[in-house]
């Protein structure tokens, strides 16, 4: 086993299972293109191969090496946590800090940029550790103002608008304010 | 060459509409490209549909200002958040902002400014000079092979930096390469990877995995820092490096304008190459090789003369042979489109004065970079005085638009919170982040020009690798590549020895 410890090997088997999982699923387009001798799987195929030759080679290193970056080695990320014990709370605190990004992009569609941004916004204020309500709302604002002033009212950038009522209809109301505010100037 | 030039600047200054379009492009690329989480691209795509009202050299214009000082202005945020604005940008962060954490900050952002500001200039001048000849060149040397090989060679270049290993370093590349598989194949147009979702066939979007990858990961890394009592607020500092600090530094200044000027000659692939380029030279040159990424000024420097040496080289392809040479350059294609045009050899016969309105233009936005830069990084730098927990939902907030704006998809901005949980995981672990975005940008490039080189060859490799550029490329590519994987072997054998 060498320096490998189980992170190692569980950083090579999910590398294994992303390759698995694309080269399955390649058979899903596995069809000849009358003009492509190699066709649409060759180049995924050949980077999946290669990926497997890679993670092999990262796997003998580590058995050497372990974690410890290999000499010379430049613009190396310097991200690391040390592994100390940490409460349980700040893992809540960082898990929900991942995961409400991604219920924010999944909320676009039904409930529109305009009425999702103030919230998304608070929350994410919250859960950075600002217990200050007048701050969080104010900085809220603050932000939602911003966003709204640039993006709406100077670019006219088209944003999501949502397809659920009422949500649909705020974002309705805030356009035709924009339309109205338009037509002063 | 001189008679041109001070006829495109007649024609840019001699108008006020025109005038107004250009400072309104210097301003414009200079703050998206500096406002964490948005870049000059959301700019250029929100403006694209306004271009069909401009005239054909105004709009192209508006473009290349962008993206002079957009890529400027893309420094700033890598040097202040670890946020490239721009794939080029990259490279600037590995030392920007480990300066920015060491209190160092004016004097990155300051060298960015001026050897964004000469590097810039020093390429418009050579692009008025060489644009011509070198487009013969091209178009008789340069075809899908030796675009392959380079995009072989640029891929061999990433992995060397960036990651803890080199093969932590290559797993990145092909994980961005493998990301760049998703949607439809470039030869025959079947689906691929769509997993059942529609919008997957177009692909995964460059614009939102830069975010995810360097904003959104970048907040989550600091979240986390943040969640376990290890934050540490980035030093202000507006202290600019002295004329004689830069002067030390003139040999990286040249070296990497020239660079710059020939990587960016390459579509496709040019600036971002170049910077990788420019960086990667400034470490192979350098006495102290070690504190390269841990905050040495020269990092900065090259990187930021390579990327925007490399704006005017992009032309060449653009202009030239109708090929961009990158993300905004690709966008520049359809303003000509817009009004009816292709570009190509044919826009120098047939708008002579177009071309030359927009490489005066691109000149005087490289100077005006030094002079308005300036003002603007004293401001732009205190951003650092905003708490994190206020400016994190700011960056998040813009970002999403900047996702969200170039296709109008919300697929996207999934795309984007998933690529940045997905970078916060590697970057932990030792990947290399532009490793990943560089894969993604040159996956799809790389197999559309081996395909067409296989098919130009009848898929024969001898006749393949008989064309000199593309042999001395591979080859190139493979010395990269076979260095970085016997060094690693060396560690191997010193590792098994030390038990």
């Amino acid at each position: 086993m060498g320096k490998l410890n189980t992170s190692h090997l569980i950083e090579a088997v999910a590398w294994v299972a992303i390759a698995a999982l694309f080269f399955i699923y390649s058979f899903e387009f596995n069809q000849k293109i009358e003009i492509y001798k190699f066709g649409a799987t060759a180049w995924p195929r050949s980077i999946l191969l290669m990926l497997m030759l890679v993670i092999a080679g990262n796997l003998f290193y580590q058995r050497a090496n372990g974690s410890t970056p290999q000499p010379g080695r430049v613009g190396i990320s310097e991200d690391d946590l040390d592994d100390a014990e940490k409460p349980l709370s700040s893992y809540l605190n960082i898990g929900s800090f991942l995961f409400l990004p991604l219920i924010f992009a999944w909320s676009l569609k039904p409930v529109g940029f305009y009425a999702a941004t103030p919230v998304f916004t608070a929350l994410v204020i919250v859960l950075l550790g600002e217990r200050r309500p007048r701050w969080i709302i104010g900085i809220t604002l603050f932000i939602y103002a911003i966003i709204i002033g640039l993006f709406m009212i100077v670019l006219n950038a088209p944003l999501p608008q949502g397809t659920v009522s009422p949500f649909y209809d705020f974002s309705a109301f805030m356009l035709r304010m924009n339309t109205q505010l338009q037509n002063m100037f | 060459m001189i008679e041109n030039f001070l006829a495109g600047t007649a024609a840019l200054f001699g108008d006020p509409i025109t005038i107004l379009i250009f400072v309104f492009g210097v301003v414009g690329g200079m703050l998206f490209g500096a406002i964490p989480g948005v870049s000059m691209l959301t700019l250029a795509a929100i403006l694209l549909p306004f271009s069909a009202g401009l005239e054909p050299a105004q709009g192209v214009m508006l473009f290349a200002v962008i993206y002079c000082t957009g890529t400027y202005g893309g420094a700033i945020t890598a040097i202040l958040f670890n946020i490239p604005g721009a794939p080029e940008n990259a490279p600037t962060a590995f030392d920007g902002y480990p300066m920015t954490k060491q209190g160092r900050a004016g004097k990155a952002v300051g060298a960015a400014v001026l050897c964004s500001a000469i590097g810039g200039t020093a390429s418009a001048l050579l692009m008025m000079a060489a644009t011509e000849p070198l487009a013969k060149w091209a178009i008789r040397n340069i075809g899908p092979p030796e675009i392959f090989a380079l995009v072989f060679f640029g891929l061999a270049v990433a992995s060397s930096v960036g990651g803890n290993t080199i093969w932590k370093g290559w797993m990145s590349v092909l994980l961005g390469l493998l990301v760049a598989t998703v949607g439809q194949d470039p030869v025959g147009g079947i689906n691929r990877y769509n997993f059942g979702l529609t919008d997957l066939a177009a692909g995964i979007a460059f614009v939102p995995a830069i975010l995810g990858f360097f904003a959104v990961s970048e907040i989550f890394i600091q979240a986390e820092k943040r969640a376990f009592g290890k934050y540490n607020a980035p030093k202000l500092d507006v202290n600019f490096p002295t004329f004689l600090e830069l002067w030390r530094y003139k040999i990286a200044v040249v070296r990497s304008i020239l660079v710059g000027f020939f990587c960016g000659i390459l579509p496709g692939i040019g600036a971002t190459l170049a910077a990788f380029m420019g960086y990667g030279e400034a470490v192979r040159w350098s006495k102290d090789k070690e504190s390269f990424g841990k905050g040495n000024l020269e990092g900065v420097i090259s990187s930021e003369t390579a990327n925007n040496a490399a704006t005017g080289a992009a032309m060449i392809p653009l202009l030239a042979l109708g090929l961009p040479g990158g993300a905004l350059t690709a966008i520049m294609v359809a303003v000509f489109q817009f009004h009816d045009m292709e570009p190509g050899p044919l826009v120098f016969y047939n708008s002579p004065e177009l071309i030359w309105v927009v490489f005066a233009a691109m000149f005087y936005a490289n100077v005006s970079i030094l002079f308005i830069g300036l003002i603007e990084t004293k401001t732009i730098l205190q951003l650092l005085r905003i708490p994190f927990h206020f400016l994190a939902p700011m960056i998040l907030m813009l970002a999403s638009i900047g996702s969200y704006i170039g296709r109008g998809l919300v697929l996207d901005v999934m795309v984007m919170f998933l690529a940045g949980m997905i970078g916060f995981l590697l970057r932990r672990s030792g990947y290399s982040i532009p490793g990943i975005v560089l894969g993604i940008i040159l996956g799809k490039i790389g197999e559309q020009n081996f395909a067409q080189g296989m098919q130009m060859v009848h898929y024969d490799l001898v006749t393949y690798l008989s064309r000199p550029i593309c042999l001395i490329l591979i080859i190139a590519g493979a010395i990269t590549l076979g260095a970085g994987v016997y060094k690693a072997l060396a560690s191997n054998r010193v590792g098994a020895k030390q038990g």
